[in-house]
């Protein structure tokens, strides 16, 4: 693991203490879980802006296409697809 | 009818467990790269799409052209194996399954027809290949994982129901 400094307000750095207090982790840990969680809801709002593909977001996430799909359905993520695509939709079966 | 299909749409119509009615109905293409992305895990969809390549039910095709596909991933934003079985659907004029904005998008500038998962649970319901009781549950489940709008879940549910 490579070591950085950066300046961080003190509220941020009242919620490290705060976080690394009730998980009872030391707070470089609960930094990096928190820029997990971070990065993850981020993807996850850029998907659902409709800006990121399915694949793009699995990639971004490591994980496999299936297994976002299961997340963003325990997220209850809405599909970006339009009612107007889905009607369009049903003109590729004539 | 031959259609190529992204992996959202076959991992969707897997997870419902509709994916194998779908391969006696209609000739299943899919890219090499959306095969990978589709079988990379050891999980039940993985395992049920794995398991219709390996009958043959689900074709595996090369999409050759890297130039092309490279420029549709730039272009669109989206990844290889989306561009790959776009490519592919453009390349046989066929129709593209797909549950993906951005590749969805690319398809209406390239003209290029599109359907998604829902369709097809629509489609197989209407020709009399699936009873009402097992579309609705069908419906249900794709509502969760495919998690499309609530105009269109109500939409499909009035279709399976016989309203259009």
């Amino acid at each position: 693991m490579s070591v950085i400094s950066l300046r961080l307000k003190d509220r941020e750095l009242k919620r490290l203490a705060e976080l690394s207090k009730l998980t009872q982790k030391d707070k470089s840990m609960v930094a990096r879980e928190l820029m997990e969680y971070g990065w993850e809801f981020m993807m996850i709002r850029t998907y659902k802006e409709g800006k990121l593909s399915l694949s793009t977001l699995a990639s971004r996430l490591d994980m496999s296409v299936s297994e976002t799909i299961d997340l963003l359905s325990e997220f209850n993520i809405q599909s970006p697809i339009e009612y107007a695509d889905y009607l369009k939709g049903f003109e590729g079966f004539k | 009818m031959e259609i190529v299909f992204d992996s959202s749409t076959l991992i969707l119509l897997a997870k419902i467990e509709l994916i194998r009615l779908v391969t006696e109905d209609y000739q299943v293409l899919i890219p090499d790269r959306v095969m990978q992305e589709c079988v990379s895990k050891d999980i039940f969809d993985a395992q049920l799409i794995s398991q219709l390549i390996t009958e043959g039910a689900i074709k595996v095709l090369k999409a050759d052209n890297k130039a092309v596909i490279s420029k549709l991933c730039r272009d669109f934003k989206i990844h290889t194996g989306e561009a790959e079985a776009l490519y592919l659907a453009m390349k046989r004029k066929t129709l593209l399954a797909v549950d993906d904005l951005p590749t969805i998008k690319a398809c209406k500038i390239f003209n290029q027809r599109f359907t998604t998962a829902v369709h097809f649970l629509i489609t197989i319901a209407q020709q009399g290949k699936l009873d009402k009781e097992s579309a609705f549950v069908k419906l249900e489940k794709l509502a969760v994982y495919g998690r499309y709008s609530r105009r269109i879940i109500d939409d499909a549910y009035a279709r399976l129901k016989g309203g259009s």
